[in-house]
């Protein structure tokens, strides 16, 4: 299930930025010392995310100003290194190209990602076997490790791989290089992301379209509304809180993913799939150059902290407006 | 609602059902068969099924690799509960700066890219002296999904009504005792949907075990197979029964757990 575990989390917390501002507060003496005393339960998670989650990331950013290498990982005192990790990526010609190989890969899995989840979800609302199997099939495809997930899809996009026989048999004059040539590979994986990704997406989109009142679809038949328009009219606008928060969730799942990357191309052919989270992860264990993959890594950070705030923020505007 | 399909909704389905369907029946196709009838178009569905892939990844290694990912997977199941149940309870019931600050963080910490996480954890756990030890994997594991846990849990926990702990509170149990007596057998399905999807995720992790495991020989089965994988010379029908051998118990656990994943993981995401 790739990076999309964290998605569901993420989801689970839509309402959680505007919680603490929002909540009315009782100024009962009581239920605020029973507050304080559940503080306790917060200790055990606070102390092992403080330990391996806060004190790591503090770490990274740390590592990212010192020169740190194979030689001087171990040793104590790391030379101060300024921003020049930072500036030796870009300057490599590294660090840019793979901010742009990351968008491209969150564009193609969050339109991928998001149109066929509710388009997978619109036909999976219907009662019967079929879509209860289909669904069934879906989020078990979902739950597959990420290595199972990619190395199928290494196989059935290899040269002799299932889609390349279908397309020889359809005419096509030689395979097409799905994992060989630069932009097809980045296409590939951004390929399988979506795929990992749409059974969530469908998932929550089922269960939004599911919670629409039934005499709303009544209505638009009187109205003489088409298919196309109970999905157009009715079931978009209906979905659109569920858009919005599946829509961040998608792009800071595509902005951080790099499981199919290592599975199927690690980062090849050449630098073609260097994402910026993988091209981190290069640097710090193919190079060894720690300092430099913890700089590439915090630009990484940076990108999904800004997606988050965006988040935060369109799901305040969204409940300030309703 | 217009329940019946319609032509599109079918078409829709069957091209869902291909693409999520053709994946599976080819690994286990492909693992059923020799090295020599992977390629070529004729032998891609009429072959002779054999278990030589099967017999060929079979060995003590395998067992071992099992063990691991048994023991990693279990291991990290039991720290999240034992840290995300609390937590998430605490994030559900207190409020003030104290749970803004908590979920704020545990939002970002869920966000991050775990190749920026492994590189700081690789140089800290060398200098706690805890690599190649399955205890810092299992560590690692449990931070990377203790935030994803405690944001699940905390919607289940936040629909117990409140009312009920406060007469629990008026006919004296304590505040353990509201949790673990009222709170907790309410929230039940919470904590088994997320304990799934936590064992789930454990036992697909594979760079964590990767990176701080120093010798493949204590590798569990998804670093196993991300190895093989990314290796020149790819044997892949003895990749693709390892694949089947390594989802097997992601299917016991999914068929066991699939209608409170379908319901849990929904939780919070429609309002």
């Amino acid at each position: 299930m790739s990076g999309a575990p964290t998605l569901a989390g993420a989801a689970a917390v839509a309402e959680a930025p505007v919680e603490g501002s929002s909540r009315p507060t009782r100024p009962d003496t009581r239920a605020v010392r029973a507050s304080r005393r559940r503080v306790v339960f917060l200790l055990p998670a606070a102390a092992l995310m403080g330990v391996l989650g806060v004190f790591p990331l503090l770490q990274l950013v740390w590592m990212s100003l010192h020169d740190v290498t194979q030689r001087t990982i171990n040793a104590p005192g790391w030379q101060f290194a300024g921003l020049e990790n930072y500036a030796q990526g870009f300057a490599a010609g590294e660090s840019g190209p793979a901010l742009g190989r990351t968008l491209v890969v969150v564009l193609v899995v969050t339109v991928l990602g998001m149109v066929g989840g509710f388009t997978a979800a619109v036909a999976l609302r219907t009662a019967g076997r079929w879509s209860g199997f289909l669904l069934a099939l879906m989020v078990f495809v979902w739950a597959l490790p990420p290595v199972v997930n990619g190395s199928v899809w290494k196989f059935l996009l290899g040269d002799g791989g299932l889609v390349n026989t279908v397309l020889l048999a359809l005419g096509a004059q030689t395979p097409v290089p799905f994992l060989y040539d630069t932009t097809w590979a980045l296409l590939s994986v951004a390929f399988v992301g979506a795929f990992a990704v749409i059974p969530f997406n469908a998932l929550v989109y089922r269960a939004a379209l599911l919670t629409i009142d039934p005499e709303v679809f009544e209505a638009a038949a009187l109205d003489g509304a088409t298919r196309w328009g109970e999905v157009r009219y009715v079931m978009i606008p209906a979905v659109r809180a569920t858009t919005l928060v599946l829509l961040v969730l998608t792009i800071v799942y595509a902005f951080r993913s790099f499981d199919f990357i290592y599975v199927m191309t690690y980062g090849g052919p050449g630098t073609a799939t260097n994402t910026l989270p993988f091209l981190g992860y290069l640097q710090a264990f193919s190079r060894y150059d720690y300092g430099l993959g913890a700089a590439t890594s915090v630009l990484a950070v940076v990108g999904v902290l800004v997606l988050a705030a965006v988040y935060a923020r369109s799901i305040r505007k969204e409940e300030a407006d309703s | 609602m217009n329940l019946k399909a319609g032509p599109v909704a079918v078409t829709v389905k069957a091209a869902f059902t291909l693409l999520y369907g053709l994946p599976i029946l080819w690994i286990v196709l492909t693992s059923l068969k020799s090295s020599s009838d992977v390629f070529g178009t004729q032998s891609s569905l009429l072959f002779r099924p054999t278990l030589d892939a099967y017999a060929r990844s079979l060995d003590g290694a395998l067992l071992t690799a099992l063990g691991q990912s048994v023991t990693i997977a279990t291991g990290t199941t039991a720290l999240v509960l034992l840290v995300a149940v609390p937590g998430a309870y605490g994030l559900a019931r207190t409020r003030g700066w104290v749970a803004t600050v908590g979920l704020g963080l545990l939002v970002v910490l869920q966000m991050l890219p775990q190749t920026a996480q492994v590189i700081p954890l690789f140089d800290l756990l060398g200098n706690w002296g805890m690599l190649d030890q399955v205890g810092a994997v299992i560590l690692a594991d449990a931070a990377l999904l203790t935030p994803f846990a405690t944001l699940l849990l905390r919607p289940f926990f936040r629909s117990v009504p409140p009312s009920l702990e406060e007469a629990g509170a008026l006919d004296g149990a304590g505040t353990l005792r509201t949790f673990w007596s009222i709170a907790l057998p309410i929230a039940r399905n919470g904590v088994l949907t997320v304990a799934s999807i936590t064992f789930l995720l454990a036992w697909g992790e594979f760079l964590y075990a990767v990176r701080f495991f120093l010798t493949p020989g204590k590798y569990p089965l998804s670093a196993l197979l991300s190895q093989q994988v990314s290796a020149f010379g790819i044997d892949w029908p003895g990749l693709m029964a390892l694949a089947v051998l390594t989802s097997i118990p992601i299917l016991i656990v999914f068929t066991a757990t699939y209608r409170l994943l379908r319901d849990g993981l929904t939780v919070g995401a429609v309002k």
